[in-house]
């Protein structure tokens, strides 16, 4: 049952965030700072600029120590065309008050950001940092952004009652056109629409930019822009990410399992899609542990309804990463 | 879970104190309080001269749940030298095939090669088996048992998708 609401769940967020980026995508095509300007009657330059952008990589900004990607074309590839699927970490402008539903950026996992900047389809780039701790400044920034979420809100009502305005006239001359009945009842909301229209707060669109117009992220500006960010590199991260890797490239998708007890939770197919089949343990090969450990593994593997993966990276190279499943033998 | 009482460690303090509880009752009958220690069972088990006195008063315990409480088939003992350890093999029912069963005291640590070696170890037909049952013995003599296998092995669906496909078959059925 919780499986099953957990997964509902995610797909409405994902649902809401699909259709807030694709409309943020259509109001921010200026603010993208694409360095190709865009020719709507050339169709072949924009497959042009399609292609390019699928193959130029895709820019992660390390915040601290965590990756995150923020724009909404980055977010898709990389889960599209590389399987990597990160987790929603960021207040959306208009439920903020919720950790339900959660928009961008993307948080990524160490080893998710590490195999994008192994195979080349990602740039590392140090986050921009807040630069002025002075609250006063703060508070100037603060205000200058209420009051222009207020005009944006004044603007939109504006737009919203002249679109229904529009609509209801549509509606008087279409439906009463032939027939003798009396469009009274529209024409007196008509009139009294100024009056009675209200524009919800919770209706009104917030544009969130992710991006910046002016920086043109050419590959030599990137380049300047590069962290020297190196992940952290003890046995324990080399083991997940060897792990990682090896799952990766059978085709499984990977999300963390922190809420199991585990180290990844493994999916046959994108998490929209399926629900997870294994919680994956990594351990090195050698390393002992007490027979208890195991059980309460395997006991937790039984109340959720997935298989314990034992992975450990091989010593020799040749056999690449050792699975071993653990479950619970159903006998009572 | 079957109790036996007392652990391997204590099995020789358990023999002296029964032993002389029974003596003084005199209303147990014949069986003497160091029964475990007289099975021929179990005298069969250290006879193979492999692994400590814990694991093979665990094996013992397994043995015993498998064929008096589960009422398996065909339970087979057998010792490996490399593993130091006794292991059982036997069969839920006639229609079911062998399996293999490590039992190991719950205080044991295992390391994942650990693990590997154990699967590794011949059936009866001379091939490793695919999955091993380990029976975990814990100090009060509960057991418990989990099955490791080589590999991915897929789990059953959550219980909505299968009710799902169970109404999905009756309605067949009841077109058909």
């Amino acid at each position: 049952m919780e499986l099953e609401t957990e997964a509902d769940g995610k797909l409405e967020a994902e649902v809401q965030t699909e259709t807030i980026m694709e409309m943020e995508r259509e109001v921010k095509t200026q603010t993208e700072g694409e360095s190709v300007e865009r020719d709507p009657e050339s169709d072949t330059r924009t497959g042009e600029v399609k292609r390019e952008r699928e193959t130029e990589p895709v820019l992660v900004c390390v915040s601290g120590s965590t990756p995150l990607l923020w724009r909404s074309a980055d977010l898709r590839l990389v889960r599209e065309r590389m399987g990597i699927v990160g987790t929603l970490v960021g207040s959306l402008a208009r439920q903020p008050r919720q950790n339900c539903r959660l928009g961008r950026p993307l948080q990524l996992q160490l080893e998710e950001a590490r195999l994008l900047k192994d195979t080349g389809r990602a740039v590392l780039v140090k986050g921009a940092e807040s630069e002025c701790d002075d609250d006063r400044v703060n508070v100037e920034v603060e205000e200058s952004y209420t009051k222009h979420l207020q005009h944006s809100y004044e603007e939109q009502g504006r737009l919203a009652l002249e679109e229904k305005k529009r609509v209801l006239q549509r509606v008087m001359t279409e439906r009463f056109r032939d027939e003798a009945l009396t469009d009274q009842p529209i024409r007196e909301r008509l009139s009294s629409l100024k009056s009675s229209f209200s524009f919800p707060r919770s209706a009104m669109m917030v544009q969130l930019c992710t991006a910046r117009a002016r920086l043109g992220y050419a590959p030599v500006e990137r380049d300047w822009l590069a962290a020297d960010w190196t992940l952290p590199r003890d046995n324990k991260q080399e083991v997940r990410y060897r792990v990682y890797q090896d799952l990766r490239q059978q085709g499984y998708y990977i999300t963390s399992a922190g809420k199991f007890g585990g180290d990844y939770l493994i999916y046959p197919g994108d998490p929209l899609r399926f629900h997870a089949h294994f919680i994956a343990v990594c351990v090195p090969i050698k390393s002992e542990s007490p027979i208890s450990d195991f059980l309460c593994l395997a006991r937790l593997g039984a109340n959720v309804k997935k298989t314990i993966l034992l992975c450990s990276p091989s010593e020799t190279e040749s056999e690449g990463v050792i699975y071993t499943s653990i479950q619970w033998s159903g006998m009572v | 879970m079957e109790r036996v009482g007392g652990s391997a460690e204590e099995s020789g303090d358990v023999a002296e104190t029964e032993g002389s509880g029974a003596g003084a009752s005199g209303t147990e009958g014949d069986i003497p309080g160091n029964w475990i220690l007289q099975h021929h069972k179990y005298r069969e088990l250290m006879a193979l001269d492999v692994g400590d006195t814990a694991q093979v008063y665990a094996a013992f315990l397994v043995y015993l749940d498998l064929l008096e409480e589960r009422r398996w088939q065909e339970v087979t003992s057998r010792g490996s030298a490399e593993l130091q350890l006794v292991y059982l093999e036997g069969r839920e029912s006639e229609s079911q095939p062998r399996q293999l069963i490590v039992p190991l005291p719950g205080q044991r640590s295992l390391s994942h090669q650990g693990v590997r070696s154990l699967l590794s170890q011949p059936g009866s037909d001379g091939a490793p088996s695919p999955s091993l049952l380990l029976a975990a013995v814990a100090p009060d003599s509960t057991l418990a048992y989990y099955r490791f296998s080589r590999g991915f092995v897929v789990p059953e669906p959550p219980d909505s998708i299968q009710a799902l496909e169970c109404g999905r078959e009756r309605r067949k059925r009841r077109r058909l």
